[in-house]
């Protein structure tokens, strides 16, 4: 056990904004994917665990403030002075001497704003300039917090790419904020459900998609004639403009198929899909507690 | 955590330092210029046989300027613009401690404070008829500056992790800045000619004493250090208050 979060509650004012009755537990190694909307605590619980915000309960670790690492939402520098200093002082090394600093920048594709002032970068450079800093921590447990938020869509893409691949033979605990399915599926192996303040689930990706959705689904567009040929199979929550059916095994999974294909529908088959498994457990959450989403 | 100041995070400082306009313009160009126009002006009103003295008194209090213009000032302006940004909390969460960051803070900003006092010096050599003080004022009045920009950086850096904000710590510095020179005698009027009231205020100042007294045994001579160390001392606690409020507001609990 790596860290576990026992009855957290964080307050804001009045405001309950993350509450935490049953222990959550990070395990060494794992990859934890935090989703939620907008208010539902994600970034609470990042900065409670690294002692930001007050809270009420128990986070039982060994682990050390400098033993975790974070890039949180907005992360500022100076800009008195080229980044290639900052990074050498907070690193305390020297570019031209740290070989694996030096692979890192140029993963990262990151030379050519060595010699700029903070200010002037992009805003995925912004990203990847903190990264490759907190990557270069090799901290025991590491957040990113919506690493890429406000970024286009191939900057996010590869960002994440490189990502993946930075932490595809490390062995530190990584937990990941995000708004984006893509993203998580990629980073993630376990999956922590918040939603305003509560959490929803929290398990392995695959568990939690069975539990949710089942053993596989089908996602085609939402409308009349996919609603009718889709009639008698079991309909799951999806975005609106989606129509998502799940198919409990093999049998129903084929005789899916074939009617799609007949019919000529174009459809996704998925047994991870991390949007429609978050709005499936957040339905049964509420339902069961017996309140509204 | 990094509780150690390196060399690298020194020179991080004075780079910091470098950046900052405000700093240069109030801890060089303003003394040096409030001095030289002071002198020319008070200096050609005074009969010839106090005019060493007066010009004596002008240099003293415009070398004050200087610890109250780099720390108070400059480094308000510097470290408030940067609490804003929550660059302080990143670099705690980079793993320096705060007492690592405020020990090279410090460092860099004596530094600072050297090089303008040494530029400060030159042209008082070059363009002030001032008589040469005896070692003893001399290492009296360095000591003095040292231990003034001291306290002054510890003020303004608790008043930025307390306000986080650029403009009111600005505006908070500024008033204080301002106030002090008009109530030690720094700008001309006299600590005599203010009501009862602020002459008290003003004692407890230590830029009263030296801004007032330090002509007096500037050439050498006896001079009773009590209250002046006493206001020191006084000075010194209110700024080590202020810190330990401002970094117990911003702990962190883990």
């Amino acid at each position: 056990m790596l860290l576990t979060i026992e009855g957290m509650q964080v307050r804001y004012g009045k405001q309950t904004a993350l509450k935490i009755t049953s222990p959550v537990t990070f395990e060494k190694g794992e990859r934890i994917g935090v989703i939620g909307s907008n208010g539902a605590g994600k970034s609470t619980l990042v900065k409670a665990l690294l002692g930001l915000v007050p809270y009420e309960g128990r986070v039982a670790t060994r682990l050390k403030p400098e033993q975790m690492a974070v890039h949180m939402q907005f992360n500022e520098y100076v800009s008195t002075m080229p980044v290639r200093c900052i990074m050498e002082t907070i690193l305390n090394t020297k570019i031209k001497e740290d070989k694996e600093l030096q692979d890192l920048i140029s993963f990262f594709d990151f030379e050519q704003c060595l010699l700029k002032k903070y200010n002037v970068l992009s805003g995925g450079q912004k990203q990847k300039f903190t990264i490759i800093m907190v990557m270069m921590q090799k901290a025991e447990l590491t957040f990113y917090d919506e690493v890429t938020s406000g970024l286009d869509f191939e900057t996010r893409q590869k960002l994440t790419e490189k990502m993946v691949g930075w932490y595809r033979d490390k062995e530190g605990t990584l937990l990941v904020v995000s708004h984006y399915y893509d993203e998580l599926e990629q980073l993630a192996d376990k999956i922590l459900v918040l939603d305003q303040g509560s959490v929803v689930a929290c398990g392995k990706k695959e568990e939690l998609f069975q539990t949710y959705c089942g053993r596989v689904i089908f996602i085609m567009d939402n409308h009349e004639e996919n609603r009718n040929l889709m009639n008698g199979f079991k309909l799951l929550k999806a975005p609106e403009h989606l129509l998502a059916i799940a198919a409990g095994d093999k049998e129903e999974e084929e005789k899916i198929v074939s009617i799609l294909i007949e019919n000529d529908v174009n459809f996704k088959r998925s047994n991870s899909d991390i949007e429609i498994m978050f709005m499936n457990a957040k339905e049964r959450f509420y339902k069961k507690a017996g309140r509204k989403e | 955590m990094k509780n150690k100041c390196s060399f690298k995070m020194v020179l991080y400082e004075l780079r910091n330092i470098n950046g900052n306009f405000m700093t240069h313009f109030f801890g060089i160009v303003f003394p040096n210029i409030m001095c030289l126009l002071l002198s020319k002006t008070v200096g050609s009103q005074v009969p010839d046989n106090v005019r060493q003295e007066v010009l004596t008194s002008i240099t003293l209090s415009m070398s004050l300027v200087m610890p109250m213009a780099i720390m108070l000032l400059g480094y308000g302006a510097l470290y408030s613009r940067e609490v804003e940004r929550g660059i302080p909390l990143r670099m705690r969460l980079f793993g320096y401690s705060e007492k690592s960051e405020i020990t090279a803070k410090l460092i860099a900003h004596l530094i600072f404070l050297t090089i303008a006092f040494i530029i400060f010096s030159l042209v008082q050599i070059i363009a002030m008829d001032i008589p040469k003080p005896a070692f003893s004022s001399l290492i009296c009045l360095i000591l003095s500056l040292y231990l003034l920009g001291i306290i002054f950086l510890v003020i303004a850096h608790s008043f930025a992790q307390i306000f986080k904000k650029f403009s009111i710590t600005f505006g908070v510095s500024m008033f204080l800045y301002f106030m002090i020179m008009m109530i030690t005698g720094m700008m001309g009027i006299e600590t005599e000619q203010l009501p009862q009231t602020l002459q008290k205020i003003a004692g407890m100042f230590p830029m009263t004493y030296v801004s007032n007294d330090f002509a007096s045994f500037w050439q050498g001579g006896n001079y009773n250090f009590m209250p002046y160390i006493q206001s020191l001392l006084f000075l010194g606690a209110i700024a080590g208050i202020l810190l330990l409020y401002s970094m117990h507001k911003n702990r962190r609990v883990i």
